[in-house]
């Protein structure tokens, strides 16, 4: 990892976004590496939109730092023509067409291609003269799309940007975003959040996850996938397992303990028969482990008082 | 950015632009009217040169048109409610200013054009609402000389402009610090007429130190043109004569209380009850009794104005200033 | 031409199953020698994957010397997957059917049978030598 930010599309460091009442986001440290598309999970409230606010400007740190594209997020044209943004719900000018937000685009932005945003709607359906407000959740979300993509951007940040849309809606806008992943000259590097694990397993090939405002997990998803292992063994004492390994979540019935660990060996304990980790079950354990106490009665099922 | 501000404004601009000539088509026509009234019944007196203002018994327009120029008080605040308040505080609800703030402006040169815009409609609106509504009160101005006087120095001259300007530089900073559309048109609303009244009741008649003049207790003084008459009362020897308060007051002369007349310059009447004297007026002067008036001359009015449109100016620019601060500073 | 499909839950990673699908597609004959394989444009338009999974693929396709990347034009088959002639498919898979008969008999269920060949499959791969070692 390049500490100096210029190989990185994203670097945070300690990143903290507190309020008066609450802490959104503390001692975030995060690298996103030019070039992969980043899914960053989590559960509600976990500081993922604050996150990628945080990432764009849009809302300021209160500690730590942020270095975005190689510098810190600030008002300045040629930053804000570098990112793209999608929030939740596609906020756009309900009133105004699509069209209308692309010829507000060309005045508001040097670089923009708003020929293609056009072209990529067309084929998709979407009418270009209709308020966009009377669009259906998947065309609207497609138009926002189009409209970040059309900046011509070098990162691209999404809030949940499939999260109202059916399942042909959401194969479409993938398409849309790893198609012009494909077709992009300068290069772009894409961090979406979205809870919808099995989409995020066939785009992305990083991964952030977000519990309890913190960050429990950064990294490659091959490596990250790599590192960890699910142990299946009869009911028993763990320690030696503890020493050697991190044990992420442990669920156990009084004749079974079934472990998740990020290793730090090769495992070598016969009693355990060891199985490769999906994508939905590592971030499961980690979103377990973080969970409040309320659900800490989900690990222990049968367990005898 | 221009264009987009264009483009959202679209609709308010037109419904404005045909309020206004509404509002000009209903003022020029009423106008034109009061003025023929006007001129009908002082044109033998103007030709003498002998005409006397006030001229208290011309009944120039008693109807409704009346009312709606009085109701111009209020184009500031809805202009300012509407359309200023909602800038900032529209676009952070709706969340559809997170398009705006992620294009290639910044915030602040998105802020700029849009302020820009619309304290340039503002200006002009209030500007024509204010000529319209001078050109209108000319033939009242003259018969009544009330020009200075508070409510109508407010709906004429420079005043809509520059109050128009203030009410919506307070809408829109309104809308930037307080975030939601709701409680910014409330504070606009109520901050607008707040300071407004502040201004008209208590600060703007000591923009000049008003002049005080005494007179003997039988003269009819009015000081000449379109005063602003801020106090009048006696003074006797011993002091400011209260004005006692209820009806039926007993006075002589320009209203000096009965009660407060020595005895020196009351006669007995038939029925054994005290009546003032035939002489009372000059008996009260050699008592030392006299008249005062308090008033802003006639030929100041212009000075207030511009000064009064100065210090709204210039909150206006304060409250500007300090949304510029807010808006980049704070989260979006 | 070739039409992809990535599953998601197959277990597979999807540039394997990319691997899997250009080496079928060679050895049933859709594709031949000379094809040009669809451009990673063409490919994540049609699946929505992310476009480093299909230059991935491509890429080892490209080490097993089944395809060549030509600068500017694109990628293209070179030659055939080699393996046993169709012959010995039918004979191995003629034992097959009998061991599984017999597996069968011994009261193995297809989820037995499937965990076994799993495991024979895995002990035998010696690049998966850590996850062998915790098997009883």
């Amino acid at each position: 990892m390049n500490p100096s930010g210029e190989n990185t599309a994203v670097e945070t460091s300690g990143l903290t976004k507190r309020y008066r009442r609450a802490t959104a986001l503390s001692d975030c440290s995060v690298t996103v590496p030019l070039g992969r598309i980043s899914a960053l999970v989590g559960p509600n409230g976990a500081g993922k939109s604050t996150l990628l606010r945080l990432l764009t400007g849009l809302a300021w740190p209160t500690g730590g730092s942020a270095l975005v594209l190689g510098g810190t997020p600030r008002q300045d044209p040629a930053f804000l023509a570098d990112i793209g943004y999608l929030a939740q719900d596609v906020p756009l000018y309900r009133q105004l067409s699509a069209e209308d937000h692309v010829q507000a685009g060309a005045r508001l932005n040097e670089r923009w291609d708003g020929a293609s945003a056009r072209t990529r709607l067309r084929e998709l359906g979407v009418p270009l003269d209709r308020a966009v407000g009377t669009l259906s959740g998947g065309q609207r979300a497609q138009v926002g799309l189009s409209l970040a993509l059309a900046k011509r951007p070098r990162l691209l940040l999404l809030d949940e940007p499939v999260a109202a849309l059916d399942p042909l809606a959401r194969r479409h806008f993938f398409a849309t975003l790893t198609t012009a992943m494909a077709e992009s000259e300068e290069g772009l590097t894409v961090v979406l959040s979205s809870h919808l694990i099995a989409d995020l397993e066939r785009v992305c090939d990083h991964l952030i996850l977000l519990a309890a405002s913190r960050v429990q997990l950064c990294g490659d998803i091959d490596d990250l996938l790599a590192e960890h292992v699910v142990l299946v063994g009869p009911r028993k004492d763990t320690a030696p397992i503890e020493r050697a390994h991190t044990v992420v979540h442990a669920t156990t019935t009084p004749r079974q303990t079934t472990l998740v660990i990020r290793r730090g060996g090769p495992v070598i304990d016969p009693a355990y028969q060891a199985e490769d980790i999906g994508l939905e079950d590592l971030v499961l354990a980690y979103m377990g482990a973080a969970a409040p106490p309320a659900y800490a009665h989900l690990s222990t099922v049968g367990e005898e008082q | 950015m221009t264009w987009l501000t264009w483009r959202q404004y679209r609709t308010s601009a037109a419904i404005s632009a045909a309020a206004l000539a509404a509002f000009a088509v209903l003022i020029v026509i009423t106008g034109l009217h009061i003025a023929a009234v006007f001129h009908a019944a002082v044109g033998p007196c103007l030709a003498a040169h002998d005409c006397r203002w006030p001229a208290d018994n011309l009944a120039l327009d008693n109807g409704p048109v009346g009312l709606v120029v009085e109701f111009t008080l209020a184009v500031p605040a809805v202009l300012g409610m509407f359309l200023g308040a909602p800038l900032v505080a529209r676009e952070i609800e709706t969340g559809a200013g997170q398009f705006a703030w992620t294009q290639s402006v910044t915030r602040r040169r998105w802020l700029a054009v849009k302020v820009g815009w619309l304290l340039l409609a503002a200006l002009a609106w209030g500007g024509v609402v204010g000529a319209l509504v001078t050109w209108w009160s000319g033939p009242k101005n003259a018969a009544y000389l009330n020009a200075f006087d508070p409510g109508t120095f407010d709906v004429q001259g420079i005043m809509p402009a520059a109050y128009t300007l203030f009410a919506m530089a307070l809408g829109i900073a309104a809308g930037t610090v307080i975030r939601r559309v709701l409680p910014a048109l409330g504070v606009t609303l109520f901050g607008y007429f707040g300071i407004r009244l502040i201004f008209m009741g208590w600060i703007r008649q000591h923009y000049m130190s008003p002049v005080t003049t005494t007179v003997s207790i039988a003269a009819n003084y009015l000081p000449s043109g379109a005063f602003w008459q801020l106090g009048q009362g006696f003074r006797g020897p011993n002091g400011l004569i209260s004005l006692p308060n209820g009806n039926n007051i007993h006075t002589v002369g320009n209203g000096f209380p009965l009660s407060d007349v020595p005895a020196a310059c009351l006669t007995h009447g038939p029925a054994g009850g005290t009546r003032p004297s035939p002489d009372v007026l000059s008996c009260l002067g050699s008592h030392g009794f006299v008249q005062y008036f308090t008033y802003q001359p006639a030929d100041r009015y212009w000075p207030f104005q511009f000064i009064e449109a100065g210090i709204f100016v210039a909150m206006a620019a304060a409250l500007i200033a300090v949304t510029f601060a807010v808006i980049s500073r704070r989260d979006a | 031409m070739i039409s992809f499909r990535v599953d998601g839950r197959s277990g597979v990673p999807p540039y394997l199953q990319l691997v899997q699908q250009v080496r079928q597609a060679l050895r049933m004959g859709v594709l031949d020698v000379g094809d040009q394989l669809p451009t990673v444009r063409e490919v994540v338009a049609e699946v929505a994957v992310n476009p480093n999974t299909v230059l991935k693929a491509y890429r080892d396709l490209e080490r097993e010397g089944l395809v060549e990347a030509r600068a500017g034009q694109g990628t293209f088959v070179r030659r055939r997957p080699t393996g046993p002639p169709p012959t010995t498919h039918s004979r191995l898979g003629r034992s097959l059917a009998r061991w599984v008969r017999e597996a069968r008999e011994a009261g193995l269920d297809d989820e037995s049978i499937e965990s076994l060949l799993k495991v024979t499959l895995r002990s035998a791969d010696t690049a998966t030598a850590d996850f062998g070692e915790g098997i009883a």
